[in-house]
């Protein structure tokens, strides 16, 4: 594990002592070696999970969203090389930090053995989003913004801190790989109700739960391009992530605690899809369509198959780069009409074909189109969940028409009709814009050749 | 043909700052007259209509200094090398060798070795007329219960 944290942490000397004319490319080299190095992760046991020490491990669920992490972090710093090439060197430096930072902590989250060391880098993962939010932001709603995300994370995951200190007094470790082996079925008692929602609330807010999802519209639409795409491709992942983890500690209670959880993501799955139909903010759009997906995998997780598992999985990956691509294309518009608003830079194939390109094929995996690995998350969230209930197939369904209605919508608005006239002097797409789209795009279309390793343990 | 080539000449001329006429003349076979233009030397005028609604000031048009930009930087030649390294380790070597990596990953959480093995315990029990499978997954004599407590 040290082969992923010390050159992450090297990073760090590398953006403060590197040239000024050097920093965005050694740091992007660098981070690109980083993430070559992680498919080794990918070198996973049918039986066991690969136990590196005491202190990590990585298991058929982290390593895909770990590659994903150390993926995502030069795309990062490719998409905000032009934002920011208007600042102070030492700002560029922290800001390069700051998402070198949250890299280090999200490598660390996915890879924690002790449950309690997850929870710090949990909550660690917070501070450099919230200086990214708030320092780099566009506009003045960023501070509402950040104050939405720091302290709703915080007040879902204070109750964690506690049942986590309790389960280590009761069954005397927080290893996972131990946890795994003690684990006792939980009784149905009241105490053991308010334990079950200490442990969920925290990731219910982070990935997020409809009821509580207030925080992402306004985090992912006021926070800078790398801002959101490590919001939209990783932090939803973590709660996905804890989730699953944590449910194992869970049972059998979550058979009849997950209700009305389960209940409020098929309704808000639709709800959320539906708001996307009448968004005027690009950015809000995507930020919508990520709670709608991310509704699909908490059903999946606590319904609690093992095809929903997979399904799960292999949607957190697909939606990750997904959405951050949409974010990415969101950004080209933002960087050459500076407003997020979809009909002011409409009509955008005649002069930008290939990003229209681009967005055409962002669009196709948002709305889930075979055979990308989108279709195949999905389809098996609504396999398993048919199965769990047949009337849920109503609710699927229904949702994946909006989907496809908002994302050609999404489409349609910015890339066909007449364009305006005031963006007829639009910059022609750059090279950078154009490498960060087929980055994004490519991993997804070779996953679809190859979609094992994303499926999960219960593969 | 030799007013096509003249008119490109012109044409060239006109492009290239030199003045198409360095004296005023009159035809003598048509009314035309050619005379050095009034504008040159001057800078072009700004344009009266504006395009943009709400043009920022500070936008910086990467494509003015350097009309072959990629985007990444003002300096071209930082900027090549910035396009060259993303290029070379992004696709070259992460996506190319990356995927060749994971192509041939060795039986990836050994689905083909638990294939090879059921089909040769299905050989195995078959041959010797063994149940395939067993409902009890542990031997139910070596458990060890607890008394039973009245």
């Amino acid at each position: 594990m040290l082969k992923y944290i010390i050159p992450t942490m090297m990073l760090m000397p590398l953006t403060w002592l590197s040239k000024n004319s050097m920093i965005w490319i050694n740091t992007t080299l660098h981070s690109l070696l980083i993430s070559l190095t992680s498919l080794l992760l990918l070198n996973q046991f049918g039986d066991n999970s690969l136990n590196f020490s005491l202190t990590f491990f990585s298991d058929s669920l982290s390593t895909p969203l770990l590659i994903l992490t150390m993926w995502l972090l030069p795309l990062m710093l490719m998409a905000s090389q032009h934002h920011l090439s208007k600042e102070s060197l030492a700002r560029k430096k922290l800001f390069i930090s700051m998402l070198i930072l949250l890299q280090l902590f999200l490598i660390m989250t996915f890879t924690a053995t002790e449950l309690i060391f997850f929870y710090i880098m949990f909550e660690a993962t917070l501070v450099p989003t919230l200086i990214i939010i708030t320092r780099w932001g566009n506009q003045t709603e960023r501070l509402n913004a950040g104050l939405y995300f720091l302290f709703y994370t915080l007040a879902g995951s204070l109750p964690l801190l506690v049942a986590l200190i309790y389960i280590q007094n009761t069954m005397g470790s927080l290893n996972f790989l131990i946890l795994q082996y003690w684990v006792q079925p939980m009784p149905n008692s009241w105490s053991n109700t308010f334990m079950w929602l200490a442990c969920m609330m925290a990731f219910m807010v982070k990935m997020p739960l409809y009821g509580l999802h207030l925080w992402l519209p306004k985090a992912h639409v006021e926070a800078p391009i790398a801002g959101s795409m490590v919001l939209a491709a990783i932090l939803l992942k973590l709660g996905g992530y804890g989730m699953m983890r944590i449910t194992l500690l869970l049972n059998p209670i979550t058979d009849f605690m997950a209700y009305p959880f389960i209940m409020l993501s098929l309704w808000g799955m639709i709800m959320t899809s539906s708001i996307c139909l009448r968004q005027t903010d690009l950015k809000s759009l995507i930020a919508y369509s990520s709670v709608s997906h991310m509704a699909l995998v908490i059903v999946a997780i606590l319904i609690q198959t093992p095809w929903s598992y997979m399904g799960a999985t292999a949607l957190m990956i697909a939606h990750g780069l997904t959405s951050s691509m949409l974010f990415c294309l969101a950004n080209s518009n933002y960087e050459r009409v500076h407003s997020r608003t979809m009909i002011l830079a409409r009509g955008l194939q005649t002069l930008l074909p290939l990003m229209a390109a681009w967005w055409l094929l962002a669009s196709l995996t948002n709305l889930a189109l075979p055979p990308s690995i989108n279709l195949i998350g999905e389809l098996f969230v609504v396999m398993s969940t048919f199965s769990w209930s047949n009337i849920t197939i109503i609710l699927m369904g229904l949702n994946m028409v909006i989907t496809a209605l908002y994302s050609l919508y999404m489409l349609i608005t910015t890339q066909r009709g007449k364009h305006t006239h005031h963006i007829n002097n639009i910059l022609p797409s750059f090279t950078r814009e154009n490498a960060l789209m087929s980055l994004h795009m490519l991993p997804l279309l070779l996953l679809s050749l190859n979609p094992k390793i994303i499926l999960g343990p219960l593969y | 043909m030799l007013g096509l080539c003249g008119r490109r000449l012109l044409a060239v001329a006109a492009t290239r700052g030199l003045p198409a006429a360095s004296v005023r003349w009159e035809s003598s076979s048509s009314r035309a007259v050619i005379a050095p233009s009034t504008l040159a030397g001057k800078r072009p005028s700004e344009p009266t209509l504006r395009w943009q609604e709400d043009p920022e000031p500070e936008d910086e048009n990467l494509y003015e200094k350097n009309p072959d930009s990629h985007g990444y930087d003002k300096d071209p030649a930082v900027d090549v090398w910035n396009m060259r390294v993303v290029f070379f380790f992004g696709f070259s070597i992460v996506l190319v060798l990356g995927s060749t990596f994971v192509a041939y990953l060795p039986d990836y959480r050994m689905q083909e070795w638990a294939r090879r093995e059921a089909e040769r315990l299905v050989k195995y029990r078959e041959a010797h007329g063994l149940p395939l499978m067993e409902s009890n997954c542990f031997d139910p004599s070596k458990i060890q219960l607890p008394e039973d407590e009245d």
